[in-house]
């Protein structure tokens, strides 16, 4: 096979074949820019005569031209000029290489033949990734409305419990205001009484006084502790509202590793905290161990001096701290400091700086100890209007989708995806299948209500306000929970899951990927984080889709000292799973992942990737014959 | 930048007295003048006898030798034969081995008594113009021009600030210590420092003494006027974010300074220390009271050197021309070494390409958008733990792979290797050094340990020749392994930096091999670091092909060993401004192979700035992008479509004008002149030029102007001479001697081609410059007034030292008469052929309207029509059209004439 042609037998050479009537129509050629015309004589004869490079497309002779190879086999490819005879094989039949600088044997044979593979196996991994991206439609489309079945029905329940926990509320106080009327007409009964015995002994009534303050403040505090021994409801371990608040927010975020949430139990909202218990008792326990495993983790590090790689950490303010401290440095700190003005390194580090779990995450191990108590709050209270601060991912490259195609030959991250349960527990059905649950405090609160009315009088019957107020905490803190449940439910529906909801699945969800000895957990609209043992960066928060869905981003990550808030941009591709990887840091503090998901399958790619492939096809069909 | 931890004159104790002494203070006297071996010998005494043996001032040693061409060595040392406790520090490995062949042996000194003084003084001949005068009462040494007014040239202690300390013996109870911040310096000699007054006659101005970062023309420091300034330093530091206006030392120190004035007429002086020195410019006037007055006192300019140790060993180059005393300071230090032509190219680099994906994926972007790049670096992090000459096997498994699939695109890898060695037992060159006792010691004898990137590190000691010649070794293939032929290095942190040492370096009191105290080679140290590694290069190639390493560290010598840039640069347009200052004055003062960060090292640039910074860069030098960790990436292609097609045609600039670049190269190579020049090299009588640093010279024939402001279109650029200036972008045509508005449109910095001149170019475009040998040549012809131009064209191999014996293409090509001719240069016996052709001859300024040329010996045709000045040019595309000879059909290394019908 001859692998090179030479531009004496083809003045036509690097024309691709659409061009080749305009070079070939009439003898004096123009110039495709307009500027010029040029001969037959001229073309290709390795002397720019046209700024845009039309006199010369077989030849390297103008910065601009390209170079059409046919690639027979394979597919054609369109070249720089530049590359024209510079003595390097691009093309895959070696045309660009006639100069005798260099032999390029033709590869293209087996080159098409693995690219014509590579591309079916392609289009095979979209035709079942857009199955799976149907179903997940179909799905999203349920969810969505069960979603909106619930936040209908938790909206009118919210009302509802809203008008009992208002009247109990007034009934409460009006208990409260009578009470207070009791304890003053006690209180002054009291006086009289003291003042008289005071008047007949004088001298001892201080300390007299005194003890009966002490009296009435071990009472208070026992009716106090006594209101929810009193109830009877199955949930009223909870004594305290913000507790209950928190623990909701726990179960919600706690990652069930072990049970996609899908699968996890119908619950009743009223239920909801019973279910809580085990995880929230785990997360307790784990929280009491951190500090201690973080300090052996901490010394681990000290002493391992074989870790190579140098991430630099975050020292904020190291020149204040120069200035300030170096009159009482050690050598060694000195020389720390100093060198954490370039690398921005935590200074105050022993000898293996590069070992130690960062700073940042330390601080931030203690403030959020991978419990999401935090990560609740935010979700319910943080807006959505950060688009401003978006990072306009200026290092991401919009390639085309083809060059990322390489799914199949991915091996270097480990990678799963987690749901990290918030907002999957599918309380709608619960609260459907469960209808009365309403009704029975309607009427509990009726009952009492008409009870505690029938006593209007003085004194108030304990028992009977006691109730009043067991009741009104009871209702405010499901009235709580019912509310947070609806704003997270309205952030969810306000949510861009795509324009055919194809992304609703990531909602709740987390993709992880195991990096050498980081964690990436990248999470559906809420967050991104990087874990390295116990302690956890944040990489960002959910920011949006970018480029029609090809990119998601996170922003407004961890500060970088020296740099900026730590952000991520995932690029999307078709693959069958959802799968992430290639998490990278191509600038400080700003990262880089490919997350493959059926989401990304779309059919318009596909019937181009058909096209490509029926094209590579016929077009081998008759240099197959040459061929042999 | 910390000012307060690093010393200010006041805090120097040496600095300080020197700074307070007053005119006249000198007592010394000359006496004993006599001739031996070539030489003026005499002695320094005091003029009244010493008063008590306490004070004992010892007579110090003069002597004086004159070189061809015009330079004077002046030398005064303390007397060896009266047993000073210690040798004084002399600096070895500078002035280059062939210098003392240019010694004139003198034979005879003749007396003159000035006007007005007692005691004849002693007069020697120097060359056929001047003569160096020793004048003994008071002492003052000087030279001067033999005819007409015998005007003076440049002088030393004609203000009586000549000191010198003299080493004593420590007696019971002195304390000689000195204390800054933490830092204690035992000062076992005590004082040692030295200094004196230096005056050049007829200037304008006084340039040089590189490191620092201010304008081009020296400011001065001191006197009526002049703000509260420290002198200018030089201590090779390594200064956190520096300022870009300050006289503040930077990473290296050439105690040379070039006097230029109205008269068009150049003088040097060069003070050979490697002490710390402060410069200072002294005002007009600053001697008022002194009542000291000198001839031609008008346009004289008086400058205080002080040095904390050494000796006096000067040099006074008396020009008369700019060319004259850079060639006559290369003679003593010698010229720039000639690069290999990948150097010239364009360097990709930042902190850090993280692992051998990165390194593949910046690589291949440059080919998907078609920018050539020759070079791609590998910052500290591509090492195990910062260990040099080792690999992080987790990033780099397969380095030498790597580097091939570099190679095989023509392209080149650096890796840096720095001269702190991690305080490791399980490192091998640790546990080497250790064993070997290369390392610097501190005051007490020990290896010093100091901390820098690996942490506790130690120093190699660099002074040593055997020490040297060992490191040098470590770059075999053997002992670097991963290393492969396409790989070459970069030495930072050589001043050295150590981060715990006193200012950031190491302390005074350190001791190297012979009892020399730290404080005597500081300066040096990162020469001899740089020279040890560059020669180690070439022996790995058994000498035959020429090294590349880049050095931050400079001293008077650099030039021999490789290249050099300006160090941890920002991101501002101020940084960019001054980059053109700082280079100007290390091409001045020998150090042509230099750049300064392309894009600013801190900080992230500005899409404009960057642009601009590349549209500049691509006249430096040395042309290099890099970047610290901390900022986004800014690899050409990441701000737009827009922005990579103007940093590519910046780049491609670059490499269209290579053949000029490596031509200005080898001058460099052969005289000393520097690639890039200050505009007054070329034009020394334009008065206008003197201070101008934001234009400058690329040789002879191109003036560029940089972009330094944000949002700006258009520059005034001032073209200096008589002669006439064709725009480099469009072909328009621009009478020399004054200043226009010039457009300076995002596309493009206003730059000129000399009318007279011709530039000799590659415009295809490659991958990189390895690529481009075969090419064709495009010669741009500027005519001048008189229908005439002439330039030069070299070529060589690119990359061996083959061209020392000969193997090389010198060419002069000359339009005269209508005829362009080209003509050997190179001695008859230098040979390489070449088979590339000149395809394209543009002629600019031509007056008739030729349309086609005569081609000899080929008796061919070519044929005349208007074409593009610059193919691919952003601007030229849609520009002027130009006479264009089409396809001349001639080889480079032939004889030829094209003549224009």
């Amino acid at each position: 096979i001859r692998s090179s042609s030479s531009p004496l037998n083809d003045p036509f050479l690097g024309i691709s074949p659409q061009d080749e009537k305009y070079y070939k129509s009439s003898s004096e050629i123009k110039c495709k820019d307009g500027s010029k015309r040029f001969t037959k004589a001229q073309l290709n004869d390795d002397f720019c005569d046209c700024a845009d490079g039309t006199d010369e497309p077989g030849t390297s002779a103008c910065p601009n031209g390209k170079f059409y190879c046919r690639n027979a086999g394979h597919s054609p490819l369109v070249l720089f000029s530049s590359r024209v005879n510079d003595g390097i094989c691009d093309c895959c039949d070696g045309s660009d290489e006639y100069g005798g600088n260099v032999t390029c044997p033709n590869t293209c044979w087996e080159a098409g033949k693995a690219a014509r593979e590579s591309l079916k196996k392609k289009i095979e991994t979209y035709k079942q990734g857009l199955v799976v991206r149907r179903k997940e439609i179909e799905q999203a489309k349920v969810g969505l409305e069960k979603d909106a079945a619930e936040l209908k029905k938790l909206k009118s329940e919210e009302k509802i419990l809203k008008g009992l926990v208002q009247q109990l509320k007034e009934r409460k106080e009006e208990i409260e205001k009578v009470e207070e009327k009791e304890r003053l007409q006690k209180e002054k009964e009291e006086k009289e009484r003291k003042d008289a015995v005071l008047a007949a002994h004088p001298g001892k009534g201080d300390s007299e006084e005194k003890k009966t303050d002490d009296n009435e403040k071990v009472d208070g505090g026992t009716d106090g502790a006594e209101m929810p021994g009193a109830s009877q409801d199955q949930d009223d371990d909870y004594p305290d509202e913000d507790t209950h608040h928190d623990e909701i927010g726990n179960y919600k975020d706690f990652p069930t590793d072990e049970e996609p949430a899908a699968e996890a139990e119908p619950t009743s909202i009223l239920e909801e905290a019973t279910h809580t218990n085990p995880p929230d008792e785990h997360i307790v326990d784990t929280k009491k161990e951190s500090p201690s495993s973080e300090d052996s983790l901490t010394d681990g590090s000290q002493n391992d001096a074989s870790t190579k790689r140098e991430e630099s950490d975050e020292v904020k303010k190291v020149d204040d701290l120069v200035s300030e401290k170096k009159e009482e440095l050690s050598k060694e700190e000195l020389g720390r400091l100093v060198a954490s003005r370039w690398t921005g390194e935590k200074s105050d580090k022993p000898a293996e700086a590069d070992d130690i779990p960062k700073a940042d995450d330390q601080e931030s191990h203690e403030h959020t100890p991978i419990t999401p108590h935090e990560v609740d709050e935010d979700d319910g209270f943080v807006s959505d209007g950060d688009e401003d601060t978006a990072d306009e991912g200026k290092y991401s490259d919009h390639e085309p989708e083809d060059d990322s195609y390489e799914e199949e030959h991915r091996h270097d991250s480990t990678s799963s995806y987690k749901s990290d349960a918030e907002d999957d527990l599918d309380l709608s059905e619960t609260t459907t299948s469960n209808p009365t649950w309403l009704e029975k405090i309607q009427k509990t609160v009726k009952s009492i209500l008409q009870a505690v009315n029938l006593i209007q009088t003085t004194p108030v019957d304990k028992l009977e306000a006691d109730r009043v107020r067991k009741e009104y905490d009871e209702s405010s803190s499901k009235l709580n929970k019912i509310q947070s449940r609806v704003s997270s439910l309205e952030k969810k529906l306000k949510q861009d899951f795509g324009p055919e909801k194809e992304f609703y699945s990531f909602h709740g969800r987390c993709f992880e990927s195991k990096q050498g000895k980081y964690t990436y957990k990248v999470c559906g609209y809420k967050e991104a984080t990087q874990e390295e043992g116990y302690s956890k960066t944040r990489l960002g928060e959910w920011e949006k889709f970018e480029n029609s869905y090809q990119f998601m981003t996170y922003t407004n990550g961890d500060k970088c000292w020296n740099g900026p808030d730590r952000s991520l941009k995932i690029k999307l591709r078709c693959g069958l799973k959802n799968e992430l990887m290639d998490v990278d840091e191509p600038s400080r503090c700003e990262y880089a992942a490919v997350l493959s998901t059926p989401a990304r399958c779309l059919e318009d790619k596909l019937k181009e990737l058909e096209q490509k492939l029926e094209k590579m096809m016929s077009q081998d069909q008759p240099h197959s014959h040459d061929e042999l | 930048w910390k000012k307060e931890e690093f010393r200010s004159c006041d805090q120097t104790p040496f600095c300080k007295r020197a700074r307070s002494r007053s005119p006249g203070a000198c007592s010394l006297i000359a006496s004993d003048v006599s001739i031996a071996d070539g030489d003026l010998l005499a002695k320094l005494l005091p003029k009244i006898a010493n008063q008590s043996d306490e004070d004992q001032i010892k007579p110090l040693v003069l002597s004086l030798s004159v070189y061809t061409d015009g330079i004077v060595r002046l030398r005064i040392d303390e007397d060896h034969t009266l047993n000073p406790p210690k040798k004084r520090f002399r600096v070895p490995d500078v002035v280059v081995s062939d210098f003392d062949e240019k010694k004139i042996w003198l034979q005879k000194v003749a007396t003159e008594t000035i006007a007005g003084d007692a005691t004849p003084s002693s007069v020697v001949y120097v060359s056929d113009g001047y003569e160096a005068v020793v004048r003994h009462e008071p002492f003052e040494v000087f030279v001067r021009e033999k005819s007409g007014e015998r005007r003076r040239v440049v002088s030393l202690n004609s203000h009586g600030l000549f000191d010198f300390e003299q080493l004593r013996k420590k007696a019971e109870g002195d304390n000689w210590e000195e204390k800054f911040r933490t830092h204690t310096d035992s000062r076992p000699y005590g004082s040692q420092s030295i200094s004196f007054d230096v005056s050049f006659y007829d200037s304008s101005f006084v340039y040089g003494i590189p490191e620092h970062a201010t304008s081009f023309a020296l400011k001065p420091t001191k006197g009526p006027g002049v703000e509260e300034s420290e002198p200018y330093r030089l201590f090779n530091l390594d200064v956190f974010e520096y300022d870009h206006e300050s006289p503040f030392g930077l990473y290296g120190s050439i105690p040379f300074m070039v006097s230029h004035g109205k008269s068009g007429k150049t003088s040097g002086f060069f003070w050979l220390n490697a002490a710390e020195m402060q410069i200072d410019v002294l005002a007009n006037g600053w001697d008022a009271e002194s009542g000291i007055a000198l001839p031609s006192s008008e346009s004289r300019i008086d400058t205080l050197w002080m040095s904390e140790a050494g000796i006096v060993d000067t040099f006074f180059f008396v020009g008369p021309g700019p060319k004259d005393v850079v060639k006559q300071y290369a003679s003593v230090t010698g010229t720039s070494a000639m690069p290999q032509l990948f150097a010239t190219g364009y360097h990709q680099c930042r902190w850090n390409y993280k692992d051998e994906e990165d390194v593949a994926q910046v690589d291949s972007k440059f080919d998907e958008h078609d920018i050539p790049y020759d070079v791609l670096w590998l910052d500290i992090e591509h090492t195990d733990g910062k260990r040099y000459f080792t690999w992080d096997s987790a990033l780099f498994p397969n380095p030498e792979e790597m580097q091939k699939k570099l190679a095989a695109k023509g392209r080149r890898m650096v890796t840096i290797v720095d001269p702190h060695i991690k305080r490791d037992d399980s490192y091998f060159l640790h546990k080497e050094a250790t064993q070997m006792g290369y390392y610097v010691k501190d005051s007490s004898g020990k290896d010093f340990d100091g901390w820098c990137w690996p942490g506790s590190s130690s120093y190699i000691d660099m002074l040593s020749p055997e020490i040297r010649e060992w490191w040098g070794g470590r770059f075999s293939y053997k002992n670097y392994v991963g290393s492969t032929p396409s790989l070459y290095i970069w030495n930072d942190m050589n001043e050295p930096s150590v981060f715990n040492g006193p200012e950031v370096t190491m302390p005074r009191d350190a001791l190297h091999v012979g009892g020399v105290e730290h404080r005597e080679v500081h300066n040096a140290y990162g020469y001899y670091f740089h020279m040890a590694t560059s020669d180690g290069l070439v022996i790995r190639e058994e000498g035959k092909d020429r090294p590349f390493v880049l050095s931050r560290a400079i001293f008077p010598g650099t030039q021999r060993y490789g290249a050099i840039w300006t160090g941890d640069n920002t991101a501002e347009w101020e940084h960019l401004r001054v980059s053109i200052p700082m280079l100007l004055t290390l091409g001045l003062t020998g150090i042509t192979f230099s750049g300064a960060d392309v894009g600013g090292f801190f900080g992230n640039p500005e899409p404009e700035l960057l642009v601009r910074w590349y549209q500049v860069g691509a006249y430096y030098p040395f042309f290099r992008g890099h970047a610290h960790h901390d900022t986004k990436r800014r690899e050409p292609w990441l701000f737009g479509e827009r922005n990579t097609e103007l940093m590519r045609d910046a780049i491609h600039t670059r490499y269209t004008l290579l053949p000029y670049f490596y031509t200005l190269f080898r001058e460099a190579n052969v005289t000393g002149v520097p690639v890039v020049r200050p505009l007054w090299m070329e034009f020394p009588q334009d008065e206008a030029t003197f201070s101008n640093d934001e234009a400058f010279m690329v040789g002879n024939a191109l003036l560029v102007q940089g972009v330094y402001t944000k949002g700006t279109t258009h520059a005034a650029v001032y073209l200096p001479g008589k002669a006439s200036w064709y725009d480099l972008r469009d072909g328009k045509t621009y009478v020399g001697g004054k200043t226009y508005k010039m457009d300076a449109p995002e596309e493009s910095i206003p730059a000129f081609q000399r009318a007279g001149t011709i530039i000799p170019r590659k415009d295809r475009f490659r991958r990189s410059s390895s690529q481009m040998d075969n090419d064709p040549y495009t010669l741009v012809v500027a005519l001048n007034s008189t229908q005439e131009a002439d330039g030069e064209l070299y070529i060589d191999d690119g990359k061996s030292f083959e061209f020392k014996r000969g193997s090389y293409i010198h060419r002069r090509f000359l339009f005269s008469n209508g005829v362009l001719t080209s003509t050997n240069l190179a001695p008859s016996q230098a040979r390489l052929s070449s088979q590339c052709s000149i395809d394209r001859i543009i002629l600019l300024g031509h007056t008739s309207g030729p349309k086609s040329a005569l081609v000899e010996p080929l008796n061919q045709k070519a044929e005349i029509e208007m074409g593009p000045l610059r193919m691919g040019g952003l601007v030229a595309s849609s520009g002027t059209k130009v006479l264009t000879i089409r396809k001349p059909g001639v080889r480079v290394d032939q004889d030829w004439t094209v003549k224009v019908l």
